[in-house]
């Protein structure tokens, strides 16, 4: 072979080389993209819910109230708004007998009521009068209004029927649908009416798990890593400890969930479904990645530094904790927001510990039972509703912006707080 | 013991695991003179520094045998704190190793530790005296808050060194100080060595034959852990009476 | 001794080593022909030595070089220090011995009168002397003999004592034969000058045991005690 022929045959080889590197990012962007596509399309619309316009009375009577009185606040609260309710939702199409009078109540949404009651709360010179408000629309109308009911199959195989369907094109034909941002989505826990079903319940239990386990993994890891990387002698038993971490890493998540189950719960007895035993449960998983980038961070500091300092005069925790930790934290808080961010996401150890329950109320403090962001998902993913499957990808497109938010905490708290030591 | 003596080794011996790098090692080192300690590498020169401040304690399977008395006391005996140890007995490495801080804080650094000021105004007054006597007062009194690191080669070296008798030592050990600095940042370095012998003991080790004859009053010369030759500077690179010595000093060696 | 780790350094020494053996033959040479000038009245011998002290000279030069190239370039210490230094003040020495044989040959040429034989024969016997002194501090110079240099160092006395018989001849003779005071004159010029070179070549052999052992030969160099050449 001559020399122009070998050199043509490297230069074709690295051609090919560079061609499998850019064929191999392209796939692998296509389908993060499909992912992306398939979630953002998905779940852009549970931002959304649908509104009916409906006029409800205020009236005295229905309230319950004498015409003459003028009721405080708290008697206004403790009214019984079924007349009022009843009323509207019954109001905004004629209906000719029973059964249609249940097709035409259903449409309005499972919290009308307290929708109707929360209004007079907040303006109670309304009472007395009549108002029109936007009513959360049921979830079958609110699919279907999204267009993601078909509406030429048959009809017992649809939610809404054929009544229905005709109340609902008078309705829009006369703009009384209309689509508003949903505030439930973000604010309202999580409910068995799709279409006031939130996720305010799982981000505070996850923003509470995942406060837990930071408060119990950095310090207990740092100094872990610390002791181990200075302090402890270079003997079998340390390095045991090591290799013991190290596994620690890899042990699949479910177990971490029955140890919790089997220590925590059984044996501690603290309270089931809680994002304290979650954030516990996480702090041990996470352990071992921030002991590992601390470890590693803290081996990175260059040895000079260390005789510079214990030149100086300075006890051994002086010169670690003055010198060798402050280098080694910008690898070590990478380390902890790429831990945390792993554990955000984390859903087989807290469906062990059960926080999987259905849980209405927003938690508020850690030892309320809750449900975390992953867990929602899993469940909402369960559900044979048609309007859960928007806020499934609604959710899933939340816990991404949170993990991309905190990974890129982890690249600006490691670009800060980098110092160069020569 | 006479007054001039400072530091006097007996019988110093150091061994990493089972193979040794000293051999019963035997001098003393003149107060307020510069000893500068030769030898080609590997011959302990180094080690053997790094024993008259316990560095060598910081390496696991690194023991010494023997005694160094310091001021008549031996520094290896066991109620001796290291840390007050090497209050008295500072150190300049080889590779300038400013911390990764102000030039104020480095220099401030070990009065902090060692609580040798009260307030601040002491404080800036100590910083001031050591950057002074490192000869780079002038260079940096504008931006002491700047990174030590941001300073050139020789200036960090001067930076190390004013850190160095920041805490008012007895000794000063420096570990080859030029070998990585250009030669007028060596020549500094050099006249500066001449003006701090007047305050402190100076024990320098270095691969340069002619800046040991330069800086030191005696020599010392190592090989293969052994002290081949101890005689003022004068005699060592004139006439040594060791031929071995001679060899290595003339580029000759066998 | 082992050789330098860097051969150049080596061979540069060797060189400047050479450069004064060569000097110290010519100017053996150069003093064996200027006497002979003199006592055979031999003009053409007379000549040649004037001419050829540039050969010295520039030898002298050349090594003034060697030793400064070796001082800035190999900045060397101990022996090869006491090598280099030594070399340009030997070499020093041997121009000036060279001068003095020069200065002797040029006197030959004024002297032509036939010598009486006592005069002749003292004469011999003092160049003799400085030759075989000046041959042997070559010698330890060439083999670093320090035995050689403290012979050649003891037996300046004996030099002396010789010129200073020779001069006392030359006066005698002067003053019985007035109208040779001229070439007379000359001749205690040469006596002069052998002792000067016989001075020379203890200076020679002080450098060269200060070379071989680092120390300087202690005590002074002994004088002739009596005589013209002191003025004691």
């Amino acid at each position: 072979m001559t020399r122009e022929t070998r050199l043509k045959k490297r230069y074709a080889a690295e051609q090919r080389f560079r061609m499998y590197g850019i064929i191999s990012i392209i796939i692998s962007l296509f389908f993060v993209g499909l992912l992306l596509f398939k979630v953002f399309t998905g779940g852009a619309t549970a931002f959304i819910k649908t509104t009916l316009e409906v006029e409800v009375n205020y009236s005295k009577e229905l309230l319950g109230f004498k015409k003459t009185l003028e009721p405080t606040l708290g008697e206004i609260k403790e009214a019984d708004f079924f007349d009022v309710s009843y009323q509207a939702a019954t109001s905004f199409y004629k209906y000719s007998n029973d059964e249609e009078e249940k097709f035409i109540k259903i449409l309005l949404g499972g919290n009308y009521e307290q929708e109707i009651k929360n209004h007079l709360f907040e303006n109670p010179h309304l009472l007395g009068k009549k108002v029109v408000l936007n009513l959360t629309t049921s979830d079958d109308l609110d699919q279907l209004h999204k267009g993601n009911f078909p509406r030429d199959i048959p009809e017992d195989r649809r939610r809404i029927n054929n009544f229905q369907l005709k109340v609902y094109d008078s309705l829009v034909e006369q703009g009384k649908i209309k689509t508003k941002y949903n505030n439930y989505f973000l604010t309202h826990g999580d409910s068995r009416d799709a279409e006031i079903a939130g996720v305010a319940g799982a981000i505070i239990g996850s923003f509470f798990s995942i406060i837990i386990c930071l408060i119990l993994a950095f310090p207990i890891a740092l100094l872990a890593a610390v002791y181990l990387e200075e302090f402890a002698p270079k003997n079998r038993i340390t390095e045991i400890i090591e290799i013991n971490i190290n596994n620690l890493a890899a042990v699949p998540s479910i177990v971490f969930g029955l140890l919790a189950l089997g220590v925590l719960l059984n044996v501690f007895g603290l309270p089931r479904s809680t994002s304290l035993v979650g954030g516990i449960t996480l702090s041990l998983m996470t352990l071992p990645t921030i002991i590992i980038a601390c470890r590693a961070s803290l081996q990175a500091v260059p040895p000079s530094i260390r005789e510079g300092a214990l030149a100086m005069g300075a006890s051994k925790v002086q010169t670690v904790m003055h010198h060798v930790v402050p280098l080694a934290m910008p690898g070590t808080l990478s380390g902890t927001i790429i831990g945390l961010a792993q554990a955000l996401g984390e859903t087989a150890p807290l469906l062990l510990i059960g926080m999987v329950a259905f849980v209405v109320d927003v938690p508020s403090v850690p030892t309320d039972p809750s449900a975390s962001l992953p867990v929602q998902i899993y469940l909402w993913s369960e559900q044979a509703e048609r309007g859960f499957v928007e806020k499934t990808s609604a959710t899933i497109m939340l816990l991404l912006g949170f993990l991309i938010i905190m990974n890129s905490l982890a690249v600006w708290a490691r670009q800060k707080f980098e110092r160069k030591w020569i | 013991m006479t007054m001039e003596e400072k530091i006097i080794a007996k019988d110093v011996s150091v061994f990493y695991g089972e193979k040794q790098a000293l051999f019963d090692i035997n001098l003393s080192i003149g107060k307020n003179k510069v000893t500068a300690l030769i030898g080609p590498s590997g011959c302990g020169k180094s080690t053997f520094l790094r024993c008259i401040n316990r560095m060598n304690d910081v390496i696991d399977i690194c023991k010494v045998h023997g005694e160094i008395e310091i001021n008549g006391k031996n520094i290896y005996d066991k109620s001796v704190d290291v840390v007050q140890l090497r209050e008295k007995v500072g150190m300049v490495f080889q590779k300038p190793n400013p911390f990764p801080k102000s030039i104020y804080d480095n220099v401030s650094y070990g009065p902090t530790i060692h609580g040798l000021a009260k307030d601040k105004t002491e404080m800036d007054q100590i910083v001031e005296h050591s950057l002074k006597k490192a000869a780079l007062w002038d260079e940096v009194k504008d931006r002491l808050n700047e990174p030590g690191t941001g300073l050139s080669g020789g200036q960090q070296q001067r930076l190390c060194i004013a850190r160095a008798i920041s805490i008012n030592p007895e000794v000063i050990l420096m570990d080859e100080p030029c070998s990585a600095l250009d030669p007028i940042a060596t020549a500094k370095i050099e006249d500066l060595i001449g003006e701090l012998k007047e305050t402190f003991t100076i024990v320098i080790v270095t691969h340069s034959m002619s800046q040991a004859a330069r800086v030191s009053e005696k020599t010392g010369f190592f090989h293969l852990g052994k002290l081949i030759e101890f005689d003022s500077t004068d005699k060592i690179f004139k006439n040594p009476g060791n031929s071995m010595t001679q060899d290595y000093i003339t580029g000759r060696f066998g | 001794m082992t050789a330098h780790i860097v051969r150049s350094y080596e061979e540069q020494l060797q060189d400047l080593n050479n450069s004064i053996v060569k000097m110290g033959g010519l100017a053996e040479t150069q003093l064996e022909n200027a006497v002979n000038a003199l006592i055979d009245r031999d003009q053409e011998a007379a000549d040649e030595t004037v001419g050829r002290d540039d050969r010295i000279d520039d030898l002298e030069k050349k090594i003034e070089e060697k030793v400064v190239d070796l001082i800035a370039l190999r900045q060397p210490m101990a022996i090869d220090l006491r090598e280099t230094v030594s070399a340009m003040k030997i070499s020093s020495d041997l121009e000036r011995i060279g001068d003095l044989s020069k200065n002797i040959a040029k006197r030959s040429r004024s002297t032509n009168i036939e010598l009486p034989d006592e005069i002749k024969k003292n004469i011999k016997a003092a160049a003799a002397l400085v030759q075989k002194n000046l041959k042997l501090v070559l010698d330890s110079y060439v083999d670093r003999d320090k035995e050689k240099a403290i012979k050649v160092w003891s037996s300046d006395e004996e030099i002396d004592n010789l010129v200073n018989v020779t001069m006392n001849s030359i006066i005698q003779f002067m003053t019985k034969n007035k109208d040779n005071i001229k070439a007379s004159t000359h001749l205690l010029f040469v006596s002069k000058n052998l002792e000067r070179m016989g001075d020379h070549a203890t200076n020679i052999a002080e450098i060269v045991y200060y070379l071989v052992t680092g120390d300087n030969i202690d005590g002074v160099r002994p004088k002739g005690t009596t005589g013209v050449v002191t003025g004691r």
